[in-house]
């Protein structure tokens, strides 16, 4: 129950945006879709003094083809990453991803960028962003700066991010033609927080592994594997030794999501595999 | 033709699916305030003083009120199930915390404000000085010497006990080929009705009457433990249930809320809504079914159970005025359900903790008493070798042997046991299931299959109580123009008992079912009666409304035989008209007989008749024993109806995660109003009962801090999860209701939780695994195959 008062802007320009952002800096919270921050705020545990919309500004839910990535705005939904053409042609697993994301509505108003800012532990879109090697850019009042996905996790919800800084798009490299992609996860019920995922993008042997959901903030592995058996439990148990600092909750110990790192790992991978052009 | 058989859709459903019912929040007045609460953020704390002023002074703010003014003018709550009768530690419990607050969430103050902004924004500037005391969370740990006690006067935490013993167990364990022993236990949950708690009070100074909308199941049952609460005439008050978003036990009064809610409202003479959040709900909106049992069953080689040891601990969280505590009881009194066994030796123990109170909840206890007999069947099963439905069909008792008296003092009216557990093992291909399940193993697949029964006592009725009560009311009138009203004293969570209760009066009158208006939950307009709980709207409130419309029927043919100018035994009735035997084109119409009824009173047709046609009659339901010294035995349930549930369940050994791939249940409800409407029920119970065996669990850190305080952290099932539910009937008719109607509310629930331990034990054979807990949550069943793996010796 939001209780207290609290200022609301909606800017219709990004410098606007920003500009507000820096004023309110202290206190100040920005809101894109809300799926996260609306929950927080009614609960008591986040309390605002100045809300500064994206929500009209222009420019921030674009999706397009850039080469040898796409680039994918702060503001899109997950449902559009879920169904775009783009997305399911070139990065199928960040579609796959979307997918999965909580329920219809909420994949009709969350976005990528705040699921981003958010850094919900067992966010799925987190996992994938590392494995793709993806690129988060961050603009300020005081001007842009890119950061990689890999650096840009730094614990349960805090980013690289200032407090006056917004993520205005992602650069999402392609799986290349030959590679293959998967994303898994385990969840107790649809649209539940993922208890352990994994994301796997496979070029040849070699694959990139991005396993979230066991852990504070995903994790990142390089491994070599060709498929055999041998090959799979050694990359799983790499998984399994990169996720030493696993957390445990009611849906699961620390021991569990640890093992299911490891088995989430090694389907991701297997499949990742599979799925090779 | 008979309405009672068909399934005719819910009367409310247009209204309902438009959106256009009125729930408590629907309501509006003139000058609406809100209440909030403020609830305690410890689970035990002595209160050294609160102060409002700062809440007092922000804009909007109305009255905030404390326990201290709560003790000098109200009473405590009343219990709903009294604990001296029944030899049990009762506490005096007011709608605020007097100078000790007990659990996280129990009510400390309440704010009345202009709108529900202003009065959660003054909650944060109460201050409250505590003085944090110790407080015990476990209900072992309770019992142990040197616990913090959660009320220091009883100088225990043991609210009631029971030690029974029934036959000769040690005869029996003497003489048995085996013995199997274990734990088993079932988790605490909660109902997560789609809509929260809620009331508005309303009172009117000039006439003296209190106005109280309340989200309840018992609108008269609230009328009077509001007046005694307020300390106020009963006829000073009139409650008004509006529409229900589901309840399942869980509305069943007397909150704290309700009765302090109703004091603001007279207090400052403006209406008063308070409606709970979710947070709030899942906090301090009632608990259920937190119940360990450690058995052992001594079994002969065939599978015949000849004796049986328990202790029982039921967490009830902390004593209040609610009912919900009963349920321990009510475990106890089950045993051993559909199942024979004379001996027994049997120790509960219901015990306070510094949690939430239970409250009545789907199942009341039987669910869990279901699990444990259909957990010990599985076990003699695993020890003898024997197939896990031939030791349950040697158990049984037989279809020959009703009315049963089963070893508690029950007497269970009727059944066929072994006809259910057939016919869901044809439905569900039992036979057949092995080599289902060899060919899935080939694809790498591993699927199990389970079965269980379930016994489910309908109609409670408890003596000394003016809420658990096995007698209610139902008027039907007949009005000028030949159409119906019917007023019941029972009432309506969601559930349809209004349309059956409206098919029992149209097929007693002979008149077409939309004539008929049904009128529920008003204390002002409806006769007197107890709601809805146990089943019993359609068995009692059904009954009475039958025997009303019989006396109006009765009066009708007396009329029209007289206007047809024949004798009544030359009468009939056919589509809605009174007829000449044999000569069907001589006939008076329904609406022309009500109509000269009401218009000649004085005429030849109503000589020596009573004039009108309105009928107030009450049902008393049979096979009740509440004169032990007279009857022999003591039996609070009149109503016995069972069902087998059978499930299919694909396992991820690696990861623990269970599919329900399928999901059949046979039921015996008796004879069945509305097969929609029951089966609509079921649904939900099958829900609620998947549910409680694979996903809800409430929880507490040691501290006594609740872990769930939302739907991110209570998992509940959604549709995905759930499979097409594939049921089947059997139609035992009870024989002491008129219709033989057994109530169908609760069923569905208890099967669920033994079917499916059964089915994931079964999907993994070659490990010797036991699923001793719930909620069967992926981690719970990774780490038992991790364990059962450790044991044996095997890699894990």
């Amino acid at each position: 129950m939001l209780s207290t008062d609290f200022q609301f802007f909606a800017p219709t320009a990004l410098d606007e945006a920003l500009a507000l952002l820096h004023e309110h800096q202290d206190g100040g919270k920005v809101l894109s879709g809300g799926m996260s921050m609306m929950p927080a705020i009614n609960l008591g545990v986040l309390r605002p003094t100045a809300i500064v919309s994206l929500n009209h500004v222009p420019g921030l839910d674009g999706l397009e083809d850039a080469g040898d990535h796409l680039r994918i705005g702060g503001l899109v939904r997950h449902h559009v990453v879920q169904s775009d053409p783009l997305v399911r042609a070139h990065a199928p697993l960040l579609a796959q991803a979307a997918s999965v994301i909580a329920d219809v509505q909420v994949r009709h108003r969350g976005t990528i960028g705040g699921s981003v800012a958010h850094a919900d532990p067992s966010a799925d879109y987190l996992p994938v962003l590392v494995a793709l090697d993806a690129t988060v850019e961050l603009a300020s009042a005081s001007g842009t700066r890119d950061v990689r996905a890999r650096e840009f996790f730094v614990d349960v919800m805090m980013t690289a991010l200032a407090l006056d800084e917004i993520v205005v798009g992602l650069r999402v490299p392609k799986v290349p033609a030959e590679g293959g992609s998967a994303y898994v996860r385990l969840a107790r019920v649809e649209g539940s927080f993922a208890i352990a995922c994994a994301a796997a993008v496979a070029v040849g042997d070699r694959v990139s592994l991005g396993v979230g959901g066991a852990v504070p903030t995903p994790v990142h592995l390089d491994v070599t594997c060709d498929g055999s058996e041998a090959s799979l439990d050694a990359a799983a148990e790499a998984a399994f030794q990169a996720c030493e600092d696993a957390y445990g909750d009611l849906n699961g110990s620390a021991e569990y999501r640890r093992a299911m790192a490891r088995v989430y790992a090694r389907r991701a991978i297997q499949q990742a595999l599979a799925a090779r052009g | 033709m008979s309405y009672v058989g068909q399934s005719i859709p819910m009367l409310t459903n247009a209204q309902l699916v438009a959106g256009k019912g009125t729930f408590t929040d629907d309501v509006q007045l003139p000058g609406m305030t809100f209440m909030a609460v403020l609830r305690s953020p410890y689970a035990h704390a002595r209160i050294r003083s609160i102060d409002t002023a700062a809440a007092e002074a922000l804009p909007g703010v109305l009255a905030v009120v404390t326990g201290q003014e709560i003790l000098e003018n109200t009473n405590p709550i009343p219990e709903t199930y009294d604990t001296a009768a029944v030899g049990a530690r009762g506490v005096e419990w007011y709608s605020l915390c007097i100078d000790r607050a007990r659990y996280v969430g129990e009510a400390v103050a309440a704010v009345v404000a202009e709108d529900r902004f202003a009065a959660y924004e003054a909650l944060d500037l109460i201050e409250v000085d505590y003085e944090e005391l110790p407080a015990v969370t476990d209900p072992v740990a309770a019992m142990e010497e040197g616990s913090p006690l959660v009320e220091p006067s009883w100088g225990t935490n043991v609210m009631a006990s029971r030690d029974i013993r029934l036959g000769d167990p040690d005869a029996a364990f003497a003489e048995a080929d085996g013995v199997v022993e274990g734990v088993v236990s079932s988790a605490r949950i909660t109902g997560a009705a789609i809509e929260p708690r809620g009331c508005v009070a309303s009172w009117d100074p000039y006439k003296e009457i209190l106005t109280f909308w309340d989200s309840t199941q018992a609108p008269h049952a609230v009328r009077m433990y509001l007046a005694k609460t307020l300390g106020m005439a009963d006829t000073s008050i009139r409650v008004i249930q509006p529409h229900v978003g589901g309840a399942f036990g869980l509305k069943l009064p007397t909150f704290q809320e309700e009765p302090l809610c109703a004091y603001m409202a007279m207090k400052l003479g403006r209406p008063v809504k308070w409606i709970e959040t979710r947070a709030e709900n899942l906090l301090v909106g009632g608990h259920a079914r937190d119940t360990s049992f450690r058995y052992q069953a001594a079994y002969r080689s065939d599978g015949e159970l000849i004796g049986i040891r328990l202790d029982v601990i039921a967490d009830i969280g902390v004593p209040s005025a609610l009912c919900g505590w009963g349920m321990s009881f009510v475990t106890w009194y089950c045993l051993p359900c559909v199942y024979k066994c004379q001996n027994s030796e049997t120790h509960l123990r219901s015990v306070v903790t510094n949690k939430c109170p239970w409250n009545a909840y789907r199942g009341y206890g039987k669910d869990a008493a279901s699990l444990l007999m259909e957990r010990i069947m599985d076990h003699i099963a695993r020890e003898t070798g024997l197939d896990r439905t031939e030791v349950r069909f040697r158990n049984f008792v037989q279809p020959d042997e009703f009315p049963y008296s089963q070893v508690s003092g029950a007497m269970l009216d009727s059944g066929n046991y072994p006809g259910a557990l057939r016919k869901v093992m044809d439905m569900i291909g039992y036979e057949d299931f092995p080599a289902l399940k060899e060919q899935a193993l080939a694809e790498g697949r591993r699927i199990g299959l389970g079965i269980a029964m379930e016994l489910t006592p309908e109609g409670c009725s408890m003596p000394g109580s003016l809420m658990l009560n096995g007698t209610d009311s139902t008027e039907v009138r007949v009005t000028p123009n030949g159409n119906v009203i019917v007023l019941t004293g029972v009432t309506s969570p969601g559930s349809g008992n209004e349309t059956g209760i409206a098919q029992i009066v149209a097929d007693g009158l002979g008149c077409d079912i939309a004539r008929i208006s049904v009128v529920q939950g008003d204390t002002e307009s409806c006769p007197w009666g107890f709601g809805n709980y146990s089943s019993r709207s359609i068995i009692i409130g059904g009954s009475a409304a039958g025997v009303a419309a019989k006396d109006i029927n009765d009066k009708m043919r007396k009329v029209a035989a007289g206007m047809l100018e024949i004798a009544e035994d030359d009468l009939d009735q056919v589509d809605e008209a009174f007829v000449v035997r044999g000569a069907a084109e001589r006939r008076v119409e329904f609406a022309d007989v009500a109509r000269e009824v009401y218009s000649n009173p004085h005429g030849k047709n109503m000589e020596g008749i009573e004039p009108m046609l309105q009928s107030v009659r009450q049902w008393k339901q049979g096979n009740v024993y509440h004169q032990p010294e007279k009857q022999g035995r003591f039996s609070a349930y009149p109503s016995w109806p069972y069902g087998a549930a059978a499930a299919i369940v694909e396992v991820d050994p690696e990861s623990g995660h269970v599919r329900i791939l399928r999901y059949c249940l046979v039921e015996d409800a008796g004879t069945i109003v509305n097969p929609l409407l029951a089966d609509a029920n079921l649904h939900g119970g099958i829900a609620q009962g998947i549910g409680g065996a694979m996903y809800e669990q409430i929880a507490y850190d040691e501290a006594g801090q609740s872990l769930t305080a939302t739907f991110m952290d209570y998992t509940l099932p959604t549709a995905v999860e759930l499979p097409t539910l594939e049921l089947g009937h059997q139609a035992t008719p009870a024989p002491f209701t008129p219709l033989g109607t057994k109530g169908v509310g609760e069923s569905g629930v208890g099967g669920a939780l033994g079917a499916l331990c059964s089915a994931i034990e079964d999907a993994l054979p070659e490990i010797d695994m036991q699923l001793t807990a719930l909620p069967l949550s992926p981690s719970r069943i990774w780490a038992a195959i991790q364990d059962a793996r450790a044991r044996e010796g095997a890699p894990a």
